[in-house]
Formats: C-alpha cells, sequence, structure tokens
C-alpha cells in the first residue's frame, strides 16, 4: 500500500506539464538516436549531460530515462528496415526482421515490435516499481566490503564474461580504470596523474570519454572504413497484424520479458544475451520453424524485441537500488545523478524519494508515449533514414562539441575528444569492448573507495572480504560467474548428456 | 613498408605496455599514506600499472602468435581511406583550435564543412565546386546556429560567441 502511495506521489510530479514535457522530448530524442544508425542513446545522453547544470533533477533524470528506453524502440525500426542494426541489443531483431520486411511484412515486424516493446517495457516497469523499495530495503545492510565484490562483480561481467575475449574485455576495463584515476582521490584528497593541470583536478569528464569513443570514433571508423558501402533500404507496409499474428505474439512477449528482466536486474547488464535465449527459445517452441530464418517468423521479431525492452528497464533496479550501472548507457546516467551530487544507492529511496518515485512514474507515462510515437507515426521516423551518411555524421560532430565544450568551457578537451575519438576507432577495429572503459571509469573510483572503507573496517586485513557472510557469498557468486560458463564450454559433450 | 596485422597488433599491446609503465612511474610520486586501511591512494595505480603491462604482454604473444584470440573480422573495407579521414579530422582540429576565437557557430560550421567533405570523398563523390561547398555550409549553419541558441538563450549554458549578444 505504501508503494502505491508513493508511486500515485510520483505520478503527481511527473504529469506536471513540465515535466511530461522533458518526458516527452526524451522520448522523442530517444527514437530519433535509435532510429539514426551511428549514434546511441549512451552518447545522446552523455552529449546532454551539460543540462545538469542548469535544469531540475527530477526533470533531467525523467528526460534522460526517455531517452534511454525510447532508444530501444527506434533501434527496432531501424534495424527492421535497414540492413543494420541501429544500436547492439537490436541484432537479433534485425535477422528476422529483415526477412519479414523483404517479403513485404515490414509492418507487422515493426507493430510486433512496438506493441512488444510497450508489454515488456511496462510489466518490466511493474517489476522496477515493487521490487526496488524491497532490495534497497535489504540493500541498507550491506557495508563497504559487500558493495567492493557487488562492484567487482559488475566488472567482472562486463568485461570479462561476457565479450568475445576475456583478455581485450579486461584491458579494456583497466583502460577505463587507468582514466578514472586521474584527478582527485576520494578518500584522502591526493592528486593523482594530473601532471600539474588544474583543469584535470576534477577528473576527466565522463561526457568527453563516451562521446570521444561512441560519437567522434564511430564518425572517423565510418569515414576511413565504411564509406562505399552502400545500404540498401526494405520497402515499408502498412503497419498492422492480423488475428493470427497477434496470436503468435502475445506468448513470444511474454517469454521475452521473462527473460529480460532477471538479466537485467543482475550486475551481469547488456541486453545482448537475453535477446539471444529469447530468440533461441522462440525457435525452439515455434510451431512455424520453417519460418525462422527464410521467410521470417514474426516470434523471433516478438520475443527478442520484449527481451531488449524488458531488460534495458530492468537495468534500473542495480542503477537505483545499488548505484551500479551495468551498461554504458545506465553507467552515463549515474554520471548525471552524479552531477547532481546524488549518489544513487539504497538511501536513495529514502533521501530523494519524490525524484525516484517521480521516475518510475514517468517510465510508465513514457512508454504510453512511446508506443504512440512508434505505431501511428512509424512513417515519420522512417523518413530519418534519408538522412544522407554525410550530413548525419557531420551534424553528430556538431552536437559532440555542445556536449564536450558545453561541459567544461574548454578548447583543449576538444583536442582530447579527437584523441578518444582515435583509440575508439582502433578499439572498434581491433574488437575490443567499449563498455568496460566507461564502466570503470566511472564506477572504478567508487570501487576503490569502497575497498580502502573495507579494508579500514578490517584494519587492514584483506581477511575482511572472507570474514562477511555477505561478502563472502558475492565472492563465491564472482567466481562461479568467472569460472563456470569456461568450464561448461570445455566440458560441453559431457554436459550435454 | 607494408603495415601488416601483426606489426599493428604489435604495437597496441606495446601501447598498453607503455601506459601501464607510465602509470607505475608516476605512481612512485604518489603517497602510500595509509591510514587504518593499510593501503593508500597509491595502491590502485599500481594494480592497474601492473594489470596493464600483463595485458600488453599477454596481447603482444597472440599478436606474434596467430593473432588475436576470437577476433572478429572487422567491418568495413580491408584498406582504410586516408584522405577523407585526415578532412574530417581537420573539421574536428579546425574546431577545437577557433571556437574560442570565431565561436561556436562559425567554428561549428567550419567543421561541419570539412566532415561533410571527407564523407563525399570517402563515398567516392568528387567536389562539387563552390555551389556545393555554399550549400554545406548553409546546412552546417542552420544546424549550428539552433542549436546554440537553444543552449545559450534556453538553457543558459556558456557557449563561446563570437560577439558577447549570445546570437553569434
Amino acid at each position: 500500500m505504501d508503494i502505491f502511495n508513493q508511486l500515485m506521489a510520483g505520478f503527481a510530479i511527473a504529469i506536471t506539464p513540465i515535466n511530461l514535457m522533458w518526458a516527452f522530448l526524451g522520448c522523442v530524442i530517444g527514437t530519433a538516436v535509435g532510429v539514426l544508425p551511428g549514434i546511441g542513446p549512451a552518447v545522446a545522453v552523455a552529449m546532454l549531460l551539460p543540462i545538469t547544470t542548469k535544469v531540475d533533477v527530477t526533470a533531467s533524470m525523467i528526460f534522460f530515462a526517455g531517452i534511454y528506453y525510447g532508444a530501444m524502440y527506434g533501434g527496432s525500426t531501424t534495424s527492421i528496415l535497414l540492413n543494420t542494426p541501429g544500436e547492439s541489443g537490436s541484432m537479433v531483431t534485425a535477422m528476422e526482421g529483415n526477412k519479414m520486411a523483404k517479403n513485404g511484412r515490414a509492418g507487422a515486424a515493426l507493430a510486433t515490435s512496438a506493441i512488444g516493446s510497450f508489454v515488456a517495457g511496462t510489466i518490466a516497469t511493474v517489476v522496477v516499481t515493487f521490487a526496488s523499495p524491497f532490495i534497497a530495503e535489504h540493500a541498507v545492510k550491506l557495508g563497504p566490503p559487500e558493495y567492493f565484490m557487488l562492484m567487482m562483480l559488475a566488472f567482472c561481467t562486463v568485461s570479462a564474461v561476457l565479450g568475445k575475449s576475456a583478455l581485450r574485455g579486461i584491458t579494456a576495463l583497466f583502460l577505463g580504470l587507468a582514466v578514472g584515476l586521474v584527478g582527485m582521490d576520494q578518500i584522502s584528497g591526493q592528486v593523482r596523474y594530473t601532471g600539474g593541470v588544474s583543469e584535470l583536478l576534477d577528473g576527466i569528464e565522463i561526457v568527453l570519454v563516451a562521446v570521444g569513443l561512441f560519437a567522434v570514433g564511430e564518425a572517423l571508423y565510418c569515414v576511413i572504413y565504411q564509406g562505399r558501402e552502400s545500404e540498401t533500404r526494405n520497402s515499408m507496409s502498412k503497419v498492422h497484424m492480423t488475428r493470427e499474428e497477434w496470436k503468435r505474439s502475445w506468448p513470444a512477449w511474454l517469454r521475452g520479458t521473462a527473460i529480460g528482466i532477471p538479466f537485467g536486474t543482475i550486475p551481469a547488464g547488456g541486453s545482448e544475451i537475453p535477446t539471444f535465449l529469447s530468440y533461441a527459445t522462440e525457435q525452439k517452441v515455434s510451431k512455424h520453424k520453417a519460418e525462422f530464418a527464410t521467410v521470417g517468423a514474426i516470434e523471433g521479431v516478438a520475443g527478442p524485441e520484449a527481451a531488449n525492452n524488458a531488460a534495458i528497464t530492468a537495468t534500473l533496479i542495480p542503477l537505483l537500488t545499488l548505484g551500479i550501472p551495468t551498461s554504458n548507457t545506465t553507467a552515463i546516467l549515474l554520471g548525471a545523478f552524479q552531477n547532481y551530487g546524488i549518489q544513487p544507492g539504497p538511501q536513495l529511496f529514502q533521501t530523494s524519494a519524490a525524484l525516484v518515485w517521480a521516475l518510475i512514474a514517468s517510465l510508465y507515462i513514457g512508454n504510453v508515449m512511446l508506443l504512440i510515437l512508434n505505431l501511428p507515426l512509424v512513417g515519420l521516423w522512417v523518413k530519418l533514414l534519408k538522412i544522407p551518411k554525410a550530413y548525419l555524421y557531420a551534424g553528430i560532430l556538431i552536437f559532440s562539441t555542445v556536449g564536450v565544450y558545453g561541459m567544461r568551457q574548454s578548447a583543449f578537451d576538444l583536442l582530447l575528444l579527437y584523441g578518444i575519438g582515435l583509440v575508439g576507432v582502433m578499439m572498434r577495429r581491433f574488437d575490443f569492448p567499449t563498455a568496460p572503459v566507461v564502466v570503470g571509469l566511472i564506477l572504478g573510483p567508487l570501487a576503490e573507495a569502497q575497498m580502502r572503507n573495507a579494508l579500514s573496517i578490517g584494519e587492514g586485513h584483506w581477511s575482511v572480504f572472507v570474514q562477511r557472510p555477505g561478502s563472502l557469498t558475492l565472492l563465491i557468486v564472482i567466481l562461479v560467474v568467472l569460472f563456470v560458463p569456461n568450464w561448461l564450454r570445455r566440458s560441453k559433450p559431457k554436459a550435454a548428456g | 613498408m607494408a603495415i601488416t596485422q601483426t606489426n599493428f597488433e604489435t604495437a597496441i599491446g606495446a601501447a598498453c605496455i607503455l601506459l601501464g609503465a607510465g602509470l607505475g612511474f608516476g605512481a612512485t610520486v604518489i603517497s602510500s599514506e595509509a591510514g587504518y586501511a593499510g593501503v593508500g591512494p597509491n595502491f590502485l595505480p599500481w594494480v592497474v600499472s601492473i594489470t596493464l603491462i600483463v595485458c600488453g604482454a599477454l596481447l603482444v604473444w597472440q599478436a606474434q602468435h596467430g593473432g588475436f584470440a576470437h577476433r572478429e573480422a572487422p567491418e568495413g573495407a580491408i584498406q582504410g581511406d586516408w584522405v577523407p579521414f585526415a578532412w574530417v579530422s581537420a573539421g574536428i582540429l579546425i574546431n577545437a583550435a577557433t571556437i574560442t576565437t570565431i565561436g561556436f557557430i562559425l567554428s561549428c560550421t567550419l567543421c561541419f564543412v570539412f566532415a561533410v567533405r571527407g564523407f563525399h570523398q570517402s563515398q567516392g563523390r568528387a567536389g562539387s565546386g563552390l555551389s556545393g561547398w555554399l550549400r554545406d555550409a548553409a546546412i552546417g549553419l542552420s544546424i549550428a546556429a539552433p542549436v546554440y541558441w537553444m543552449f545559450t538563450k534556453l538553457l543558459a549554458i556558456n557557449l563561446p560567441g563570437l560577439t558577447a549578444t549570445g546570437w553569434i
């Protein structure tokens, strides 16, 4: 009942005209960046971080959240109509959605992904509503050793477990940690690696790294390697689903949601695993197996799209209750909170209850807005795909300048931006994951502080991490996460029997 | 001299080792004042330094022994297009060099024009003469100016202008 009252109070704040306007603006920008290839939600939020200096915290968090999940709706439009996914979570949608579109069923694919995203997003928001206060209540009891272990878990999954190569993942993570070292140490105030440059005392801005890696890096990569590529576009058809298609979509949406939510919640982020899992599940249980990868099966779009949205929404649970980001975008959202001097974590539900509940309420509202933006108005978004690549990327460079310069008013940052862009090109060319860099940069200083606080509690003894049952359990979970997938891979023939 | 894939990968590994070594060198001057924790502000720098050196060494080893493990073939062309790249780079760098003197709108428009030129060249489209440049400049201006006004007028965020009016 208490949750219900607080949620209603949240709605009261979220439906004020000004907040509705921010939510709507966020959804529109989110859908646009989702549709546009070459720019994703992480970089869009990063570019707009300067607004945190002027806009009220509730409004800007509602705005950023709108961008975050709006991009997931928009991303599917691109992956269905264009033969390249708009953002990574839409990779699977691209496989079946494309096949459907090639066979004149683009409209049905767009419909099932938009409605599926709505269903999954709404169910996941309900889960966020009820699970977060519960988790926060218990998380209050966690001390620095447990927090440190949770952060280690996030580091391990994001760098070593999810990628193709643990070595490159770990290298990327430590690159992020190295960047995070620059500036003043949180605990002692000791200055590190600033080279006497006073601008570096506050550390290197997250905006700079995210925009450099994702926007400038992407633009440079595209001009160097992808200039001659021509994209083919599938033709639109009426956005409509037959009764039969509804019947086939429903169970897939629900299964996708059920798969997506847990993956978003645990600090093992990323929406790639749940979407692939959902796709595999749909393929297995479908009565229309022959349609998969041939003419395109609607379940193969419905399930993964739902899984994607459910996972994305559920990543807000670890972010809000533990302060642990599990994806690029949530890492930058954490940065946005920090700009306001707010540290997400279990106390957030007490100290900033109004903010949290307004944010959660806005998720419900945003999902409705996005359904409207993406179903009847999908034709408008499709027009965005007609923007020539040259103008698109050159425009992205202008927006990058705004984000980076607007944050600190330093022309030197623009040079750094170019340098980080070059690093981004190299990382993409040589198959290094970029998410660990951003997560390492944001979470690194926090993890260091937790570690040193934990050791202070243990009076300098590392055994503090194994003496407390909570942190020991988490340590075991980390070891399991690190070694079991490897071990399973090696003993696959046996495990299958 | 052709730069082979192996050389490139080795160079990346070497860069990691260098970065790690540099961080290690920097860590020697950071205080180790530890207090109750037993580890001080120089602890994480050392961990990062050593890990990067180890990762770099492993990357070099992989590069020399058949290349990075499980590396997927990169997207796009095998050979890079370096002249268009130079145009886009010039755009970004000119932007950085001029933003404080000629203001956000004009420097971003310059950046836009250079970048578009680079992209058109990478797509194999020849420059379309003065009219093309002017058209690109007009488009760049029509993006940069509203963005500038939105930030300076609506959000009151400082961006450099040519004049102090906040309009250009």
